[in-house]
C-alpha cells in the first residue's frame, strides 16, 4: 500500500492526525475534498478519519454520507477497495449503509475521553491485518459511540464474522460491547476508537501503529 | 437635563460626563447630543468590556514584564513570544462570566470560541486550550445546573472544533454563588516559516471583507440578568442569546489560516464584543487609516435587522480582513470551498475617518481615534495595600493537634480536593497528536512538533489565597503555577492574565485589583515571564455583594524535551521522598484545611520575598531534570499531609521518618515542594541540590499499603484512593 | 392521552442545525428555501383532557424547552 485518500469533510478534524500516521509508515497522504469525485485507480486505501464533520448536525455523520464525494467510495468500496472509518468516519461509513449498524448517543449521554481495552474478533482484509497483539489499548474520544444493530443484524454480524473489534469494559453501551465492524467482505472496516493516537510511546501507547 | 436624554443615557449605558466629552471630541456645541447611530458605537466602543477604562492606568505597568522574546506585542490582541528555532506561540484567557450565569451551555460555548479566534486571527493554529472556572457552592441556587451546563459548554464547543482541553482548574466559594465565573483560555502555535498576522487596516482603495456566518440580532438587548425572571409571553423581554457553532468556527479557523498563509490577507480581526462596530474602528486607528463601510452589504440572517444592530450585533464565527483588489477574487473562492461567505462590503480610505453607509446614505463619519484612542480612562480611588489576616507571631498559627485521618478521608472527597475526572474526561485531550499530558496530570504537556520540545499549560489563582489577603493571592496566582512546572523541569516562558473582579468603583476593590496587578507585575519580571495578553471582567458583583478577587493567571512553560517528565504520584517501592521548602510566609490558611476544619481563623504570618522564590524555582527546575526523580509534587493547598495523601493515589504509600510535628504537616506554606528520587540515585541527587544551593530534608520512603506520617496520620493507600476517586459527582449530582 | 410537543429555537436565534442540514440539501440540489430544526417530545398523562394539557404545558415550560432558546407548542395526539 503506498498512496491512501483521506476524504476530508468539513469539520473533520483528526484528519490532519491521520495524514500524520500515514507519512509516519511512510506512504503518501492525499486529501480527497467530500465536495469533488476522484479517480479510484490513484489509491490503494481511504481512510474517513474522525472529528465533527457538519458538527454532528441532525445525526452523527448523517450529513457527509450524502456529500458527492461518496459516491467515488462506493465504487471503490464496489471494487474491494480497502476502507477504514475512525470514530467520526465509522459513523459516516454506517449513516452510508456501507458497514452494518448505527453509532447512537452514549449511554450515559456524555462526551467521553478516555483509554480503553479491546479484543480482535476478526481479521480485516488489510487494516490491522498484521497486528501483533490480541488485546490492545487505544484511546477514544466521542459522544455517540454506543453502536446499535437489530437482534437479526446482529445476529447475522457475529455469524460472519463481521465483529472486528470488542470492548474489554464497555465504556459507551454498545450492543455485544461491539467497538469495531467489517463489511461482509471484509473490505471495509470501522472502529470508534482512535489508532492514530496511539503509534509513540510519548503518546501512552503504541497499539495504534499496526492498524496500516 | 430632558427626559429624552436621560433616557439615551440609561439605554445605551453611557454617563453624562462621558456623553459631554464624546460631544467635545467631535466639536459639537454643548446644547446638542449625540445623533443617531453615534449612541450605538460610543455605547459599545467606551463600554468597560472595550475600553478598559477602569484598568488601563494599572494594566500599562505590565509593560515593564517585557523581554526580548515578546515579537508585535504594540496594539495586538496577544503578543506573539518567540521560543526560538523557528516556533512562536500565542496565547491569551478571556472572560465569558455573565453569559454563562445566564444561559451555562452557550455561555461557556461562545467563550471558547471567542478566545479560539482571538489566536487564529493572528495566524497560529489553535494547540490547546484550558479553562478556569469558580462556581458557588454546589447546594445554591441553580448552581448544579450551571456546572453542569458550563462543562458541557466547553466540552461541546471545544471538541467539536478540534482543539484539545488540556487543563484547567475548578473553584468553588460561596462568594460565587450570583456570580460565576468562566475563563477560556487558548494557546497557538506559528510553525517555522508561518508568518504572524496582524490587526491594522492598511492601503487605501484595498476591500474592507467580511467573512463567516451572516449577522442576527445575536446579543442584541442582552442586558437581562436573572433567567428566571422571564415571562414566557414576553418575547421582546427575553435577551437574544448568542448562539456558538463550533462547526462553523472550525470552518473559519481552516479558511483563515488557508488564505493567511497562502498570503491573500492584509490585515485581520476578528469580531468579538461589539462585533463589527469594534473590528471596523480598531483596525483603522491601529492603522491610521479610515474606512467606507455600506451595511447594507453585510451579509445578514433576518431581513429585518436595522443597521444600528448590524453594527451591535454579537453574531459568533465573523472575521473583518483587509485583502487588495488583485487578491479579491480569490480570496473569495478558498472561503466558498469551506461553505463561507467572503463579502467586500467597504474599503479603507486614507482619511483616518470611518463612514458607515446604508442604501445610499451616509450615516455617520468618525475619526476611529476618537472612539478608540480617546475613549475615556479612568483613575478610580484606591488605597495603598495594608497586608491582611495577619498573625502577630508565629505561635498563633499553631493548632491543636486533632483527628487528621479522618479530616485527610473527609477533603479528598470533597468539592475542594476530590479529583475533577467528571468534568475533564468530557474534554478530548488528544486531537492534534501533540498532547503528551492531558488534564489527569497536574501539568499540561503539549510537544512542538518541529523541534520535540515540550510546552507545558497551566492556571493559577486560589481563591483561598486570594480570600485571605488579595496582593499575597496575587503574587501565588503567578508563583504557583510557576513552581508546579518547575518540578516537571519547566522555565516558564510567558504569562497572561484574566482578572476579575467585583465593582471598581468601591474603592476597596480597586485596592486589591491594584495590588493584584502589581503582584503580578513582580513575579512576572523576577522569573522573565512576560506578561504578554490580557482581558479584565469587572462589575462581578449582584445586590452588592461582590466576588472574592480573582485574577486568573495562564502560564506557558518550556522544556528542552518530553524525556522522563517526573510524575505527580509515588512511583516505586522504597524510594526516597525529599522535601524541599523556600517559605517565607506561613499560613493557617482558609478552608479547608485543618485549622478552620477545627474552627480556628485563617491567619498568615511573614513576607513574600518574590526574587528568593523566583530563584527556588530556578533550581528546582534544574533538580527536577536529574536522573531518578521519580515524581514531583508542589505542597497545595492544605499543607504537607494532604499532598503526601494525594501523591498515594496511583496505589503505593508513604512511610514517615525521624520526628516530625504536627505543626509542620497540617501548616501551608508558601512554598514546599515534594521530590520522590530512585533508592539507587540518591546520592547523585543529593549531590545536584548541593550543587544547586537547594536545602533538601530526607522525611521518609515510598512503601506499599499505607500512608504513615508520624504519630498522625495511619491510612490504608485503598480507603485513600477509594475517596479520592469519589468525584465531584459525589457532591454534585447533575455531574453523575 | 398522548400529547405532543413541538420545541423550536426561537425565530431570532440562530439554528446551527438548520443551517447545517439546509446545505447539505442544497448541495444535493434539492429545493428547500429554508431549514430549521428542533425536536418533538410525545407525552403519554392520563387524566381527563384539560387537565393533561394543562399538565404537558407544565412540563413543557419547566422542563423540555429553554425559554431564553426555545419556544414550544402543545397538540393533543
Amino acid at each position: 500500500m503506498s498512496k491512501i485518500g483521506v476524504v476530508r469533510f468539513p469539520g473533520s478534524n483528526c484528519d490532519e492526525d491521520v495524514c500524520n500516521f500515514v507519512r509516519a509508515k511512510g506512504f503518501t497522504a492525499e486529501y480527497l475534498w467530500h465536495l469533488d469525485q476522484f479517480t479510484i485507480a490513484d489509491y490503494e486505501g481511504l481512510i474517513l478519519p474522525g472529528g465533527f464533520s457538519y458538527g454532528d448536525y441532525l445525526r452523527s455523520g448523517a450529513l457527509s454520507a450524502r456529500s458527492p464525494v461518496m459516491k467515488s467510495v462506493r465504487e471503490f468500496v464496489s471494487r474491494g477497495g480497502p476502507v477504514l472509518g475512525i470514530c467520526n468516519g465509522f459513523q459516516i461509513l454506517a449513516e452510508a449503509h456501507l458497514l452494518p449498524g448505527a453509532l447512537v448517543q452514549n449511554e450515559k449521554r456524555r462526551f467521553i475521553d478516555d483509554w480503553v481495552e479491546l479484543e480482535f474478533l476478526g481479521k480485516a482484509k488489510f487494516w490491522a491485518a498484521e497486528h501483533p497483539n490480541r488485546m490492545i489499548r487505544l484511546p477514544i474520544a466521542h459522544g455517540d459511540g454506543r453502536f446499535y444493530a437489530d437482534a437479526d443484524s446482529l445476529k447475522k454480524i457475529e455469524d460472519q464474522g463481521q465483529v472486528w473489534l470488542k470492548y474489554r469494559g464497555n465504556p459507551n453501551g454498545s450492543l455485544r460491547d461491539i467497538a469495531g465492524v467489517l463489511n461482509e467482505q471484509r473490505n471495509v472496516a470501522g472502529l470508534m476508537p482512535h489508532p492514530e493516537r496511539a503509534i509513540f510511546d510519548w503518546m501512552g501507547g503504541v497499539d495504534g501503529w499496526s492498524f496500516l | 437635563m430632558s427626559a429624552g436624554l436621560a433616557g439615551k443615557l440609561k439605554h445605551y449605558r453611557i454617563s453624562q460626563k462621558e456623553h459631554d466629552r464624546a460631544c467635545e471630541l467631535l466639536g459639537r456645541e454643548p446644547r446638542e447630543s449625540l445623533k443617531g447611530l453615534e449612541w450605538a458605537l460610543f455605547s459599545a466602543l467606551w463600554s468597560e468590556h472595550c475600553s478598559y477604562k477602569s484598568s488601563k492606568i494599572h494594566l500599562r505597568k505590565f509593560a515593564k514584564t517585557m523581554n526580548s522574546t515578546v515579537v508585535n506585542a504594540a496594539g495586538e490582541n496577544a503578543g506573539v513570544v518567540d521560543l526560538g528555532q523557528g516556533e512562536r506561540i500565542v496565547f491569551k484567557m478571556e472572560s465569558h462570566n455573565h453569559p454563562s450565569f445566564i444561559e451555562p451551555y452557550q455561555g461557556a460555548a461562545t467563550g471558547v470560541g471567542g478566545i479560539l479566534r482571538d489566536i487564529f486571527t493572528m495566524g497560529a493554529r489553535p494547540i490547546g486550550s484550558a479553562n478556569y472556572l469558580c462556581f458557588g457552592e454546589p447546594q445554591a441556587e441553580r448552581m448544579p445546573a450551571l456546572v453542569d451546563g458550563v462543562v458541557r459548554g466547553i466540552a461541546g464547543y471545544g471538541n467539536s472544533v478540534g482543539v484539545p482541553t488540556v487543563t484547567g482548574q475548578t473553584n468553588f466559594d460561596p462568594s460565587y454563588n450570583k456570580n460565576i465565573l468562566v475563563n477560556a483560555m487558548s494557546l497557538g502555535l506559528l510553525r517555522p516559516g508561518e508568518k504572524v498576522a496582524l490587526s491594522a487596516a492598511k492601503g487605501p482603495g484595498n476591500h474592507v471583507v467580511y467573512v463567516g456566518a451572516k449577522t442576527g440580532k445575536d446579543g442584541i438587548h442582552g442586558a437581562s440578568m436573572a433567567s428566571e425572571s422571564f415571562d414566557e409571553n414576553s418575547e421582546a423581554k427575553k435577551p437574544n442569546v448568542q448562539i456558538g457553532d463550533p462547526y462553523f468556527e472550525k470552518l473559519l479557523i481552516e479558511s483563515c489560516l488557508e488564505v493567511l498563509q497562502k498570503d491573500l490577507v492584509v490585515s485581520i480581526q476578528d469580531m468579538g464584543a461589539a462585533g463589527l462596530t469594534s473590528s471596523s474602528f480598531e483596525m483603522a486607528s491601529k492603522g491610521e487609516v479610515g474606512m467606507r463601510l455600506h451595511l447594507d452589504r453585510v451579509p445578514v440572517r433576518d431581513s429585518s435587522i436595522q443597521p444600528e444592530e448590524i453594527l451591535l450585533s454579537e453574531s459568533q464565527e465573523r472575521m473583518l480582513l483587509i485583502c487588495e483588489p488583485k487578491k479579491l477574487a480569490t480570496l473569495q473562492q478558498h472561503f466558498s470551498r469551506w461553505g463561507l461567505d467572503a463579502v467586500a462590503i467597504g474599503e479603507v480610505i486614507a482619511e483616518r475617518r470611518v463612514e458607515l453607509w446604508w442604501k445610499g446614505e451616509k450615516l455617520t463619519d468618525i475619526d476611529p481615534h476618537i472612539l478608540v484612542e480617546k475613549a475615556p480612562v479612568y483613575e478610580r480611588p484606591y488605597s495603598l495595600w495594608k497586608d491582611k489576616n495577619r498573625a502577630a507571631t508565629p505561635d498563633e498559627l499553631k493548632t491543636e493537634p486533632g483527628n487528621m485521618n479522618a479530616w485527610i478521608l473527609s477533603v479528598l472527597a470533597d468539592v475542594h480536593g476530590t479529583n475533577r475526572q467528571d468534568v475533564y474526561r468530557q474534554y478530548d485531550q488528544r486531537v492534534g497528536l501533540r498532547t503528551v499530558r492531558g488534564a489527569d496530570h497536574d501539568v499540561a504537556v503539549l510537544r512542538l512538533p518541529d523541534s520535540q520540545r515540550g510546552l507545558s499549560m497551566g492556571v493559577g489563582c486560589r481563591t483561598h489565597v486570594m480570600k485571605l489577603d488579595a496582593k499575597l493571592g496575587g503574587y501565588d496566582s503567578v508563583l504557583y503555577p510557576i513552581l508546579q512546572m518547575s518540578v516537571k523541569g519547566f522555565s516558564p516562558v510567558a504569562i497572561t492574565d484574566c482578572l476579575n473582579f467585583g465593582n471598581p468603583e468601591k474603592p476597596e476593590i480597586m485596592s486589591e485589583f491594584v495590588a493584584a496587578v502589581e503582584a503580578i507585575t513582580e513575579v512576572s519580571m523576577a522569573t522573565n515571564a512576560p506578561v504578554v495578553s490580557g482581558n479584565v471582567s469587572f462589575y462581578n458583583e449582584t445586590l452588592g455583594e461582590n466576588i472574592v478577587s480573582t485574577p486568573a493567571i495562564g502560564v506557558i512553560g518550556l522544556r528542552a524535551d518530553i524525556k522522563n517528565i517526573p510524575q505527580d504520584m509515588f512511583q516505586k517501592n522504597n524510594s526516597i521522598v525529599f522535601r524541599l521548602a523556600e517559605t517565607h510566609v506561613f499560613g493557617k490558611s482558609a478552608f479547608p484545611t485543618f485549622a478552620e476544619s477545627q474552627g480556628e481563623k485563617a491567619l498568615l504570618f511573614g513576607e513574600i520575598n518574590v526574587p528568593a522564590l523566583a530563584r527556588w524555582a530556578a533550581g528546582l527546575k534544574e533538580l527536577s531534570l536529574q536522573s531518578g526523580v521519580l515524581a514531583t509534587q508542589m505542597v497545595s493547598r492544605g499543607g504537607l499531609a494532604l499532598s503526601l495523601a494525594k501523591m498515594c493515589t496511583a496505589g503505593l504509600g508513604f512511610r514517615s521518618e525521624g520526628k516530625i510535628n504536627f505543626f509542620e504537616i497540617s501548616q501551608e506554606f508558601f512554598y514546599q515542594a515534594i521530590i520522590e528520587v530512585d533508592e539507587a540515585q540518591v546520592e547523585t541527587f543529593q549531590k545536584r541540590a548541593k550543587e544547586l544551593q537547594l536545602k533538601v530534608t530526607q522525611i521518609g520512603r515510598v512503601q506499599p499499603g499505607s500512608l504513615k506520617i508520624g504519630e498522625w496520620v495511619d491510612l490504608p493507600v485503598t480507603q485513600i484512593q477509594q475517596q479520592y476517586g469519589s468525584g465531584l459527582r459525589g457532591k454534585i449530582e447533575s455531574l453523575a | 392521552m398522548k400529547i405532543g410537543v413541538k420545541i423550536m429555537p426561537r425565530e431570532v436565534i440562530l439554528d446551527t442545525q438548520g443551517r447545517a442540514v439546509e446545505q447539505t440539501l442544497r448541495l444535493n440540489k434539492l429545493p428547500v428555501e429554508s431549514c430549521r430544526v428542533g425536536r418533538f417530545v410525545e407525552l403519554d398523562i392520563s387524566g381527563a383532557e384539560n387537565q393533561a394539557l394543562q399538565q404537558a404545558d407544565q412540563i413543557a415550560k419547566t422542563l423540555l424547552h429553554n425559554p431564553l432558546i426555545e419556544t414550544y407548542e402543545i397538540k393533543k395526539l
